[in-house]
């Protein structure tokens, strides 16, 4: 019986120190070495304020990349982000044009129509069996084209509600944005789903392995389609917090956040095809590549220098990863 | 028969997988012209050295020597370049490829830098020729074959590669009994022309028929090497699982008196797969599923079971026509079924994943009514089953792809035993286990049936029918040929009902473990 003794001393390890795998390490290790490497450069890179200022400008994508990794997990992906990014900021200030019940609701309307995508993805991918990458792509496609079409191809000239800014740009704790809240929100709430709830099983099981999810009497469609439809909501939420940072939404607001999303969460350590990856990699993988845009254009490096480096940093991290002993 | 220098030697090799021991300090002698048997229950490291020999795992230490020569496998391609060429027990074919595709797959024949197709072709042809599988064509796509002629082409694409050591793992598991002969026909020729085989399987009667020498492991280390013939089964069966053997199957009770069946099933018709099956199923009752191999079985499982689309005829619960259109609704409250799969790694189990999450899996809407999985009701749910099943793992947050196969399998009985079915149904759930844990399984079955469950139980391995279920129904081309019960199910009956026979042939395939 000395079996079930050691059993019960692994289970009293707290599961954050069990889940520390090797990538999210690396992921933590990098922000180091690049707050280091920053420092080199100029001293105001170790300052509380730029690194809250990082923090901030990192909340707008860790809101995104949250849903991205729930899709992710699921061995899908989400290629919608773009326009669902926008139409959630520009639904949101459309709202806010009908009077006080529309300022009052324009959170929850954007919001509406990033999930009402979300489903559409979610019915394609899920019930329809197309590939998800080419369901997002045309869901992406379709929104864009109704985003067009409502704003006549201009920014629209509606402009944020004072909550939508205040959410973005206030600070109800003195000191902490209030935009970092809301992701720590949202971020707790996935760690609980995720771990705690059999909604969160399900999304693993079917990651891992979908037929012995399904034999096991889970309804995987229905996850599937929930999954799509929480990450079109939260990048909807993404685009309405975006919109009330920058007063008002604008034609491609959501274009620069589709590869760091995705970015984000592989970097943190969510295999790609699904089934393994905790919420914590995900933070390390978000503020990760928050710092390397950061750091790089405050090097003032051109912007296709910036893009090249950000895309081989990208591409030699998962090399990184790929180093995993080979299990033979 | 001691010739000084044997083909092939491994010396104190030693392997772990994390903190599990696979092997310690294991030796093995292979001989030119002798066919060795390797006997061990799972997870005594049987599958753990042929995977070293073949170049599929590197050894931590030891030493390996080829006529005499160390020699080192860095991966299975180098293992087959020197000959060693194993028949894994996994199916490792193509699906989407041909059969001769499949069999050239290392070394396609080329003309110009194409593949030579008629040049593949013929050698594909030899190939399954050699394998005593002529029948099957070469062109063919994999995807289409049953189970056992997926596994002639894998052993006839092994015998491509023109080994000198052949090594087959479990290869005869997935065949029927006319392919077993067929298969131990071309081994007992490839010894002749003076092959090493090593040849690992749970059947004994096999092994009495085909081994020379004989090799039992036990925890990772070789407990005794003699040659075959020199030990009574009894005696073997000791060394393998280190304790006393007694009789593999419970005691049947008496036969289920008057209750009603649980489960009745009318008339069912799938596709040109399933005809017209009717049957029931009482409370207390094992009835098993005979027959050759791929005769409608897994369909009437998986029609039961919710997973086939357009099903014809009816199926009835506790006398009420239900419609079961998914897992979910066959495992719902009201019928309480639960299928064990035919496939523990893709179908039973996520293996990434950990002990704990796969046994809770099939049970997350009775541990977490809300949604919030309930910590306590799991750890004490799956106390209870680890202690029910005994599932040695040495914690629940292991990877469940690190547990032996014997193990595993016990996992995915326990996941759907914590919903406390009422109905259980059982696709060959025995094959490639140990016998210790066939044995476990067994008494398992039996007890459920004596607390009220009814089970449905098909087997690809006779001696199984025989010894545990009240009745078997004997399926042929997707119907029931014929229903024996009690004392009529005999390896004889099942055999000629099989092959849709009325007078039975010798039989072929004998009592396994």
């Amino acid at each position: 019986m000395s079996d079930t003794a050691t059993v019960r001393m692994t289970d009293r390890m707290p599961a954050f120190i069990r889940r520390l795998d090797r990538a999210v390490l690396i992921a933590f290790a990098c922000i180091i070495l690049l707050l280091v490497l920053g420092s080199l450069y100029s001293s105001s890179f170790l300052s509380p304020e730029y690194l809250l200022q990082q923090l901030k400008v990192a909340s707008f994508l860790g809101v995104i990349a949250t849903g991205m990794m729930l899709v992710i997990l699921l061995g899908q992906i989400d290629l919608s982000v773009p326009w669902v990014v926008s139409t959630g900021a520009m639904m949101a200030c459309a709202a806010a044009a009908y009077g006080d019940i529309g300022v009052a609701l324009a959170i929850p309307f954007g919001i509406l129509c990033g999930v009402a995508i979300g489903i559409l993805n979610g019915l394609g991918v899920a019930y329809l069996r197309i590939p998800s990458m080419i369901m997002t792509l045309a869901t992406n496609a379709v929104a864009q084209g109704a985003m067009v079409v409502y704003t006549g191809g201009f920014s629209p000239q509606d402009s944020a509600t004072l909550t939508m800014r205040y959410l973005a740009t206030g600070a109800l704790i003195p000191g902490l944005p209030n935009v970092v809240i809301i992701w720590a929100l949202v971020g707790a709430g996935m760690v609980f789903v995720l771990t705690r709830t059999s909604f969160g099983r399900c999304v693993y099981g079917i990651g891992n392995r979908e037929r012995a999810a399904y034999l096991s009497g889970i309804n995987t469609r229905r996850i599937v389609m929930i999954a799509f439809a929480v990450s079109g909501g939260l990048s909807a939420l993404g685009g309405i917090l975006l919109a009330g940072y920058a007063s008002k939404a604008a034609q491609s607001m959501g274009d620069a956040y589709l590869l760091p999303a995705i970015a984000a969460v592989v970097l943190g350590g969510t295999s790609i095809v699904g089934g393994r990856g905790s919420y914590l990699g995900t933070i390390a993988g978000v503020i990760l590549i928050t710092l390397l845009q950061s750091i790089l254009s405050v090097m003032q490096m051109p912007e296709a220098g910036r893009q090249i480096i950000y895309g081989l940093v990208i591409i030699s991290m998962l090399l990184l990863y790929g180093r995993n002993p080979a299990s033979r | 028969m001691q010739d000084p220098e044997p083909l092939f030697r491994m010396e104190g090799i030693s392997k772990r997988y994390g903190g599990v021991r696979a092997l310690e300090q294991a030796e093995l002698t292979l001989r030119e012209g002798r066919i060795h048997a390797l006997l061990g229950e799972n997870g005594a490291g049987k599958s753990t050295l042929i995977k070293i020999m073949a170049g599929v795992v590197a050894p931590d230490q030891g030493n390996m020597l080829l006529d005499g020569r160390p020699v080192s496998f860095p991966s299975p391609a180098a293992a087959s370049e020197a000959g060693v060429v194993c028949v894994f027990q996994e199916l490792s074919l193509i699906p989407e490829l041909s059969v001769a595709d499949n069999i050239m797959i290392f070394n396609p024949p080329t003309r110009y830098g194409l593949i030579d197709r008629r040049a593949q072709r013929r050698v594909a042809e030899e190939a399954l020729a050699s394998a005593g599988a002529g029948d099957i064509h070469p062109l063919a796509l994999v995807k289409d074959l049953p189970l056992s002629r997926r596994q002639m082409v894998e052993i006839a694409k092994a015998l491509a590669r023109k080994p000198r050591i052949l090594i087959l793992d479990e290869a005869t598991s997935a065949l029927t009994a006319a392919d077993v002969t067929k298969v131990f026909q071309v081994l007992k020729r490839l010894r002749s022309e003076g092959l090493a085989l090593l040849y690992i399987s749970h059947r004994m009667n096999e092994i009495a028929e085909l081994a020379d020498d004989c090799t039992v492991f036990r925890n990772g280390s070789k407990v005794a090497s003699y040659p075959a013939g020199s030990k009574s089964d009894e005696e073997v069966i000791e060394m393998m699982i280190g304790r006393e053997y007694h009789s593999v199957y419970p005691p049947k009770p008496d036969a289920v008196k008057d209750v009603k069946p649980v489960l009745e099933a009318r008339n069912l018709s799938w596709g040109d797969r399933l005809h017209d099956i009717s049957f029931s199923l009482k409370p207390g009752e094992i009835v098993g599923l005979g027959g050759l191999d791929g005769q409608g079985q897994r369909e009437l499982l998986l029609s039961l079971f919710g997973v086939l689309r357009d099903l014809r005829g009816s199926i009835l619960i506790d006398g009420k026509p239900v419609r079961i259109d998914s897992p979910g609704a066959a495992r719902s409250h009201d019928i309480g079924m639960a299928l064990i799969p035919e496939d523990r790694k893709t179908e039973g189990l996520m293996l990434p994943m950990t002990v704990r999450e796969n046994l809770s899996f099939a049970a997350l809407d009775q541990l977490a009514p809300s949604g919030i999985i309930d910590g306590k009701k799991e750890q004490g749910l799956i106390d209870g089953m680890m202690t029910l099943l005994s599932i040695k793992a040495g914690n629940l947050d292991v990877a469940v792809g690190t547990l032996s196969g014997g193990n595993q399998q016990k996992v995915v009985i326990a996941k759907w035993l914590m919903r406390n079915p009422r109905i259980v149904l059982l696709n060959d759930p025995t094959r490639g286990i140990d016998v210790g844990t066939k044995q476990e399984i067994y008494q398992l079955l039996r007890r459920l049936a004596q607390q009220g469950a009814a089970i449905l139980f098909y087997s690809t391995d006779y001696a199984e029918l025989i010894g545990c279920c009240d009745k078997v129904l004997v399926l042929y081309d997707g119907a029931v040929k014929r229903e024996l019960v009690g004392a009529e199910i005999t390896e004889h009956a099942l055999l000629a009902s099989a092959l849709n026979i009325s007078e039975a042939p010798k039989p072929l395939q004998g009592r396994a473990l």
